[in-house]
């Protein structure tokens, strides 16, 4: 600690020093500076005061030090996220986790990794690769954390056949705002089984999808997968977003994919257009890549003979869909993943400058068609590119509709500009029967507008009752 | 002469094409099979967002030009604790990565201007380079100390000043006043003398190249330096016929090739004469069939990049006027200066030596932590860091680590006895002396 620091340092300072040690803890202006703003449109908030947990118990120490003086707490793992999440609303204790990266353990016969919150995708994917293992790596950056992306209803690589990344929790311990740690899951019951959330009362979901609002989640268990050796990606182009969908939804039917997705022109440049250009008139407006893995040539060949049947029963409807060419940067960056070339950045802001949000929503697949159409408007109104991506999830019936809007950061009212925008997209697919993930607090104020009085009732009821002093990251939710 | 040295300010465009995405924060590679390990000295230690990466460092940039920040010493310590090694560069995608060193070190330079910069410790330095022309506090006779067992040999080093000769040997601040490190002009002085290369020293006429200036953000003194060597080397080049300056510190030659560029009058100065470090030079003769080996050293070696030899040397190209992208556009990035096969393959061409590769290697090699100031403002932290670079070579199995630098020399030794291994760390000069047979 400097001179300066430890002369000055507050009570309170002290007290979470005393916990973490006085290297892990901070009040710093510049150190707190570092966590107060990220990609989004989200005006930056400083916290109070930074610590960094290394052990559970230092985790329980901190929850039960802000608890008693009832000061907030935000816990970080690495910031990528794209909606603010991590941005202090309220002040108070900064809790980055990213010194709690342990892979604890890969059970290759159970199919089950149990990690610290501070694993990121590179360093899972490192150490599942020699083991043959995969997970469904999101398009974030290799450094995001795998913990964070599953406890957020994340997406991944390996959607469209295994669900999202929340459904790959297998069993969860967590520190309750309170300070108490409890399990949720197999790992509940007998400490070292990891492998299942099910028969129990799923309990996780006291803790998925809000936003680090009920508690710290210091372990996860989640399902790892075998990876087969032979990639086939398969890619096409339509001029419509009906004909995409409908391409989506036969060749889903058919379960051979890992990940199907289409994005629309803009979205599938490297980097997305910033402003908004037209889409040259001979271009498609939307390409799609679908990837299958196959255990032999001979199995590769079967699911390839179901793709061009696929292909071409879709043709023989009249659709515009076409066996394409996918840019290959942009395909590279979509399918190596975890990938530096997508990965929040290159492909998605280097054009804009600085910034990058969206509305990113769980949509039913049906509304995709006229959501797009809506939201290609009020884009293009404020000169942003309509760089749009639906995915389809397992099971079909929904899946994940966005656009990633890139905007110059350093200029105020572009990032007003985008904000606007993109809230408004998020408007036109809630009417539509879409829900957003990872929302930012003016999407939790839309969902919270057209919510069933019951739900937040009960949302309200459940978070008092973990939370009682209201610490954990306030202010996300909405209310 | 004139100097094109970046304010902050100037480059407060490139500060805000961070997205703080993080990517910076580990040396990753898709693979297969996938690698991941940190990449960054000050992330790995100390671990706040501040300290990490690119991503952090440009936080503290944009905090001081929004005035958001002052240079208090909290700020100003974590401004140094930076080894300005580029691997964060190396990961980073977006338009700023060619100029995040530059960031780093204008924010350095801002500190000085402000009268808060460098740190106490690195005062020292900078007081010692006006003072002496070096950072050590030597006196210039204590230059050629190391070149003693030469004369006493009847072997003396020319003293290029008296004598001609188409090659100066730029020793270079480290090689000549650190003990340790003093291994290393001797080793090249020896197989310079094996080869019967015509060459000569400016012992006590040598001056600091002005790196460890420019890393520290003191520009006056860094252009003090520059233009009198710059000078010098003309001089050189014109009464005594030097066209190669040849030098085996790592930061000399980073200095002379990427630093000396900013002035206005270098390509007038260095008409004529070419720089090249060691690694490179006998690489060449290797290549010419001149520079033969005999004997063996019946060893396995790994080897560690020096930044400034290897992913400084990188040569980025940005679209200057938009005519391809925009303006500022970060389009690409050339590897062919950085000196990252010339070592390996010298190394793999000594009979009995077994190669093997740490996993952090060429643009991802992990910074000794002796780079920007820090083994001199954080010695403690330094050594630690270097402790962590042999850990990583004691790994592959590698009984000694080769490296091209004296600076990393001396701190990779530092780091192999503060974790009690028995790891040798050898300059590249020191194990091809061995085997270069004399004449």
């Amino acid at each position: 600690m400097d001179t300066a620091t430890a002369k000055k340092m507050d009570p309170f300072l002290a007290e979470l020093a005393g916990i973490v040690g006085p290297s892990n803890a901070s009040d710093a202006k510049h150190i707190r500076y570092a966590y107060s703003y990220d990609l989004s449109f989200v005006q930056p908030k400083l916290p109070d005061y930074v610590v960094m947990a290394e052990t559970v118990e230092q985790v329980q120490e901190v929850l039960r030090l802000a608890n008693r003086e009832k000061i907030p707490v935000v816990p970080y793992t690495a910031g990528t996220n794209i909606g603010g999440l991590t941005i202090p609303e309220r002040g108070g204790i900064l809790l980055d986790l990213k010194k709690m990266n342990k892979i604890i353990d890969i059970d290759v016969a159970d199919g089950v990794a149990v990690i610290e919150p501070g694993v990121s995708h590179a360093q899972l994917a490192a150490a599942l690769g020699p083991l043959g293992l995969r997970f469904g790596w999101p398009v974030g950056p290799p450094s995001a954390s795998v913990s964070s992306c599953c406890i957020s209803h994340g997406i991944g690589g390996m959607n469209a056949r295994y669900g999202l990344q929340s459904q790959e929790i297998t069993s969860m311990e967590v520190v309750l705002p309170t300070g108490e740690l409890v399990r949720a899951g197999s790992c509940a019951i007998q400490k070292d089984a990891w492998h299942s959330v099910l028969p129990l009362p799923q309990l996780d979901g006291l803790f998925k999808g809000w936003l680090g609002t009920t508690g710290v989640v210091t372990k996860l268990g989640i399902n790892v997968h075998p990876a087969p050796p032979i990639l086939k990606i398969f890619t096409v182009s339509c001029n419509t977003t009906q004909d995409m969908y409908a391409y989506m939804f036969n060749l889903s039917n058919y379960e051979i994919c890992d990940d199907i997705t289409a994005v629309s022109w803009w979205l599938s440049q490297v980097p997305i257009p910033y402003p908004y250009i037209p889409k040259p008139a001979d271009a498609a407006e939307w390409n799609s890549y679908a990837t299958t893995f196959s255990w032999s040539e001979k199995e590769r060949d079967a699911r390839v003979e179901i793709w061009e049947k696929v292909v071409a029963e879709e043709q023989k409807k009249g659709s515009s869909l076409a066996v394409t060419h996918y840019p290959e940067e942009a395909l590279r960056g979509r399918t190596q993943l975890p990938s530096q070339v997508v990965g929040s950045t290159k492909n998605y802001c280097k054009m804009g400058g600085a910034g990058i949000s969206w509305p990113g929503t769980f949509t039913p697949a049906k509304k995709w068609a006229p959501v797009y159409t809506r939201w290609k408007e009020i884009l293009i109104g404020h000169k942003l590119s309509p760089s749009v991506r639906m995915s389809m999830y397992r099971g079909v019936h929904y899946g994940m509709l966005r656009a990633m809007i890139p905007f110059n950061k350093q200029n105020p009212a572009e990032t007003e500009n985008a904000r606007r925008a993109i809230v408004e997209c998020l408007r036109v697919d809630l009417d539509e029967g879409g829900i957003p993930y990872k929302p930012p607090v003016d999407f939790a104020k839309e969902i919270n507008l057209r919510a069933d009085p019951g739900y937040l009732m009960l949302l309200k009821r459940v978070k008092q009752m973990l939370d009682p002093n209201d610490i954990m990251n306030p202010g996300k939710l909405g209310f | 002469m004139d100097w094109d040295i970046s304010r902050l300010e100037d480059l407060e465009h490139y500060i805000w094409r961070c997205t703080a995405c993080g990517t910076c924060r580990v040396a990753y590679d898709f693979g297969p099979p996938a690698t991941c390990r940190p990449i960054c000295p000050a992330g790995t230690e100390f671990g706040f967002e501040g300290n990490m990466s690119s991503k952090g460092k440009i936080a503290f940039a944009r905090g001081i030009l929004d005035g958001s920040l002052e240079f208090d010493e909290a700020l100003l310590n974590d401004i140094y604790r930076c080894t300005i090694c580029g691997g964060c560069q190396s990961q980073c995608q977006l338009d700023h990565k060619p100029f995040i060193p530059e960031i780093m070190e204008a924010m350095r330079r801002k500190a000085v201007e402000a009268g808060a910069g460098p740190l106490p410790l690195h005062k020292n330095l900078t007081r010692s380079l006006k003072s002496y022309n070096n950072p050590y506090q030597g006196p210039r006779r204590l230059r050629t100390d190391w070149t003693r067992p030469f004369k006493k040999a009847g072997r003396p080093i020319k003293d290029i000043m008296k004598q001609p000769a188409p090659v100066l040997f730029y020793v270079g601040c480290t090689g000549a006043f650190n003990q340790q490190a003093r291994a290393i002009p001797t080793a090249t002085a020896s197989l310079f003398h094996k080869l019967g290369l015509d060459f000569g020293i400016l012992g006590e006429n040598e001056l600091c190249c002005g790196s460890t200036a420019m890393r520290l953000g003191d520009a006056e003194e860094f252009k003090r330096l520059a233009t009198q060597n710059l000078e010098l080397f003309k001089k050189l080049h014109q009464e005594q016929g030097v066209a190669t300056i040849v030098t085996s510190c790592a930061g000399c030659y980073r200095a002379i090739k990427k630093d000396y560029i900013l002035s206005s009058a270098y390509d007038e100065m260095m008409d004529g004469v070419r720089v090249i470090h060691t690694a490179q030079f006998l690489y060449e003769l290797h290549q010419e069939g001149k520079l033969p080996l005999e004997g063996g050293l019946e060893m396995k070696i790994t080897y560690h990049d020096p930044c400034h030899i290897g992913r400084h040397l990188n040569k980025f190209e940005v679209d200057a006027d938009g005519s391809q992208l925009w303006k500022g556009a970060y389009l690409g990035v050339s590897e062919a200066e950085c000196l990252y096969e010339q070592p390996r393959e010298l190394l793999k061409a000594i009979p009995g030596v077994e190669f093997v590769e740490m996993e952090r290697n060429r643009a991802n090699s992990f910074c000794c932590g002796g780079g920007g100031g820090v083994m001199t403002g954080f010695g403690e932290w330094a050594a630690k860091n270097a402790g962590l670079r042999i850990q990583e070579g004691l790994e592959t199995g590698a009984a000694a680590m080769a490296s091209t630098c004296p600076f990393c020399h001396y701190n990779l030794s530092q780091g192999a006895q503060r974790i009690a291994s028995d790891m040798k760390v050898y300059d590249l000069v020191e194990l091809l002396d061995q085997v270069v047979p004399a004449k």
